[in-house]
């Protein structure tokens, strides 16, 4: 987006009457991080990502607009001074913009009471979401702008912010946001899952709970993984045991912990002694071809990969399904009844 | 907010370790990140190990300005380069490596003991201990007050305190006088600067504060709390204005140098000049340990369990110097300690050879040998500094790494000794760390040269007496009786004698008498 030419007036008098003392932090801010400090990058932000909060603050809480700049000038410099601001394309940085420009201006009624920790939260939570592989960070923002009208108080903004993480792809925040999400109002949980039709959070939450692979309208099962030359993470086909938390892999001299369910797929760093201390036993167990298929047990696994070398690796409800043939790990619901 | 470099912590894992538990994701970390907000992002409680290394990297990256990074480990192979004409190492570590000039002192904090900083004037010695002051939880000013400055006028109602001057006319014996302690007794982290500059008297009641943890004036005592301490000498070797006495010097756990403040790091000196930093007063309180937390640590650190194979070798390294064979006539006397205690001049023992490899001996190169003070210190830090390092149990690392700290002044060089003669040791006349490392290593190599890792006759026997004399019969009592003896004439049969060996020797002996005394309360059943 193109900085606008003009800040709005509320914005320009909330400047104008601490001018000195914006002045004196952006001295002391340029003092602080020298080289790293970008005098543009904060002028583009102030005059794009902060007008558009300060301007929607305005119209809900005009008296709350000169603690709001106050907080936001602060934010702003510290994210120029780390280089965190000003960013374009598809990095933590330009993500961290789309959030202030569309998802903030949306909270102002919920920025303009508190606004430092909520534009501190929004602005870490772009940037954790964004650094993660896996994450859909556009469909984070898209829900948390639309449900945005309905949150009211910092504590619900920040729930939903985790459940909806979650369901954008953290798959390591499972429980953490499924614990988060009981304290939300049920209509505003019921709401962040609007394909299931559901009318009782009670019942979609112990379901959701119980299931990792539950998701209405939707078949379960997932892929991922790459060639590591071809963008990817994998140096070369990965090995994947299963352990408490849920599938550890080594690749060439890496190693990952793998954790997947219906809403998304994550790898995250591990090291060769959780792979090593990953039980062996579990890891590898019997694939037959029946009838030119293949099935883990009596469950039938539905994969175009050769019978050569496939290994299955399950935990008490995922399958993992790795081949040497491939850079890429499948991982299927495990039917209870079956497997 | 502020934008405060100080105030910044580490928040990745300072030292990425093997997990030991299940991995346990913490959704709040979402709104974690570079942005200050608030209680949303409160962080979570950390391992106090981890805290320990939050503490090290803060004081490391922002406290101190150009550190040296000579606790060197590697993962792997390390980059060498030989430097210069006298073809010295410069080494760039494949792990984590550490900076003595702090870690020690934290590992003094940590497990409460006495750290000296050593170094000319001017290079953070006080800076630094006053940083442990502030670890504790004391303020800065408090810190500051406390600490002790030696001056050659100081007495000991300086250190220690006043009795009341009324009690003093109205008292009717002596435990009515009433002592006005100083306030510095009470401290967790007690700071003495310049220690070498007290004099003998008051080193003396010096002395007792550091060693027993009480003061005592007029017949009155005070209980110091545990406490760690830091002192500061701008000469190591005591040659302040007094010298210091043998019995404090010894009362010392660690000492760390102060090394030289490299030029090239003047840019951030000038960035703190011009912000009127004072590192000390912006130290996070996340970072402020608790003295519950302090006693905590020092329970985790006792429990760091040493690899029997760690212990040998220490074992092994601590035979190699008190045996002085011209210095007894009995065979348990033979030793360095009986010889200073009887006075006896270096020169003369030294001339009394007994045709040793004087190169190959490393008992040679000392002037004394180690006590169970020293081995008990060496074993404490190296149990903090495998804690530290996020470890369940020593390596052999960790030993080789603090050793030269503890035993900085414990060991004294033999400098007439031919090994120091050589060319390529002549830099071990003066430096003491890299002596006291190479001494270490040269008994590793001979312990691994012996085979002793995979046979230890010795080893094997006391083993077999741990296990008990529970149901041992007479028969076999005499049977591990002779086979000692055997043992005892195999390993003096036409060999020198070395350090290693007298103490194996000594061993035998004591198991001997251990297995005869048990035999004979088994003839008198």
């Amino acid at each position: 987006m193109t900085p606008s030419p003009t800040i709005c007036p509320a914005f320009a008098g909330a400047l104008a009457a601490r001018r000195a003392e914006f002045n004196r932090r952006t001295h002391e801010a340029r003092r602080r991080h020298q080289q790293a400090f970008d005098e543009a990058a904060l002028t583009a932000f102030l005059r794009t990502e902060v007008d558009g909060v300060v301007r929607a603050v305005a119209a809900v809480a005009q008296e709350r607009v000169q603690e709001v700049v106050s907080a936001a000038y602060d934010i702003a410099l510290e994210l120029c001074g780390q280089g965190l601001a000003g960013g374009v394309g598809a990095g933590p940085a330009a993500f961290l913009g789309q959030v202030w420009r569309k998802l903030a201006p949306a909270l102002a009624h919920v920025v303009a009471p508190l606004p430092e920790q909520v534009l501190g939260m929004l602005s870490n939570a772009a940037l954790h979401l964004a650094a993660l592989d896996g994450v859909r960070c556009s469909q984070w923002l898209d829900e948390m702008t639309a449900l945005a009208p309905r949150i009211q108080t910092p504590a619900e903004l920040r729930s939903l912010g985790q459940l909806l993480a979650w369901r954008a792809g953290a798959a390591h925040f499972r429980s953490g946001a499924l614990a988060a999400a009981s304290g939300l109002p049920a209509q505003l949980a019921l709401a962040a899952f609007p394909e299931s039709h559901a009318s009782d959070w009670d019942a979609l939450h112990a379901r959701l709970l119980a299931d990792p692979w539950h998701r209405p309208g939707q078949a379960g099962g997932r892929e991922i993984g790459a060639f590591s030359g071809f963008g990817g993470v994998f140096a070369a086909p990965p090995q994947v045991r299963a352990n408490d938390a849920g599938f550890v892999v080594a690749s060439g001299e890496r190693h990952f912990l793998l954790l997947a369910d219906a809403y998304g797929a994550m790898l995250l760093a591990a090291t060769r002694e959780e792979f090593e201390a990953a039980g062996q036993a579990r890891a590898e167990l019997p694939v037959e071809t029946r009838g030119g298929q293949l099935f883990f047990g009596r469950q039938a696994l539905a994969t175009d990969l050769p019978a050569a070398g496939l290994q299955v690796c399950a935990t008490a409800t995922t399958l993992a399904v790795s081949s040497p043939y491939s850079h890429a790990i499948r991982l299927l619901p495990r039917e209870a009844a079956h497997g | 907010m502020r934008f405060d470099f100080f105030q910044r912590i580490s928040r990745a894992p300072t030292n990425p370790h093997p997990a030991p538990k299940p991995r346990e994701f913490d959704v709040a970390d979402l709104y974690r990140g570079p942005v200050a907000a608030g209680a949303a992002a409160e962080a979570p409680q950390r391992a106090l190990d981890e805290k320990l290394r939050q503490a090290y990297f803060w004081i490391v990256n922002k406290a101190i300005i150009s550190p040296h990074y000579d606790i060197e480990y590697n993962d792997g192979p390390a980059q060498r380069y030989l430097v210069g004409d006298a073809r010295r190492a410069l080494t760039l570590p494949s792990a984590q490596s550490y900076s003595s000039f702090i870690l020690l002192p934290l590992l003094t904090f940590a497990t409460r003991r006495k750290c000296l900083f050593v170094g000319g004037p001017g290079r953070g010695k006080t800076a630094s201990a006053i940083l442990m002051g502030v670890l504790s939880g004391a303020p800065v000013r408090e810190v500051k007050r406390a600490m002790q400055h030696g001056h050659p006028q100081m007495t000991v109602a300086d250190l220690l305190g006043n009795p009341l001057p009324a009690d003093l006319v109205a008292a009717q014996s002596m435990d009515e006088i009433r002592i006005a302690w100083r306030s510095w007794l009470r401290m967790r982290v007690k700071i003495v600067d310049e220690y070498n500059r007290i004099p003998t008297r008051t080193q003396s009641a010096l002395l007792t504060v550091m060693g027993d943890n009480y003061a005592e004036v007029l017949g009155q005592v005070f209980e110091c709390p545990p406490s760690a301490w830091y002192l500061t000498a701008n000469d190591d070797e005591g040659g302040g204005t007094f010298q210091v006495i043998e019995a404090l010097r010894d009362r010392i756990d660690v000492i760390v140098q102060a090394l030289a403040f490299n030029p090239r790091f003047l840019g951030d000196l000038l960035l703190r000049i011009e912000e009127d930093v004072r590192p000390e007063e912006l130290m996070p309180r996340e970072l402020v340990f608790s003295d519950d937390e302090v006693d905590e640590m020092g329970g985790a650190i006792r429990d760091i369990a040493v690899p029997e194979q760690v212990r040998r070798r220490l074992e092994f390294f601590a035979s190699q110097f008190e045996l002085c064979e011209p210095a007894g006539g009995q065979f348990e006397y033979m030793t360095k300690d009986t010889a200073r205690l009887a006075g006896t001049p270096w020169h003369e023992l030294a001339a009394a050879e007994n045709g040793r490899d004087r190169l190959a001996d490393l008992g040679c190169q000392t002037r004394n040998g180690l006590s169970v003070r020293n081995l008990t210190t060496l074993l404490v830090y190296a149990k903090a500094l495998a804690w530290f390092r996020g470890n369940a149990e020593v390596e052999l690392e960790d030993l080789r790494q603090v050793l030269p700290f503890v035993l900085h002044d414990k060991l004294r060089p033999d400098l007439d000794a031919p090994f120091f003669a050589l060319p390529e040791n002549a830099a071990s006349r003066s430096d003491r760390v890299g002596w006291l490392r190479r001494l270490f290593d040269l008994a590793n190599d001979e312990y691994t040269r012996l085979g002793l890792e995979r046979d230890d006759p010795v080893g094997a026997l006391a083993a077999q007496f741990e296990a008990g004399l529970d149901g041992v019969s007479e028969r076999e009592t005499r049977a591990r009786l002779v086979k000692i003896e055997k043992l005892v004439a195999e390993q003096t049969r036409g060999r020198k004698l070395y350090g290693h060996l007298y103490d194996d020797l000594l061993k035998l002996k004591y198991l001997h008498q251990r297995y005869t005394n048990y035999l004979a309360w088994l003839r008198a059943q």
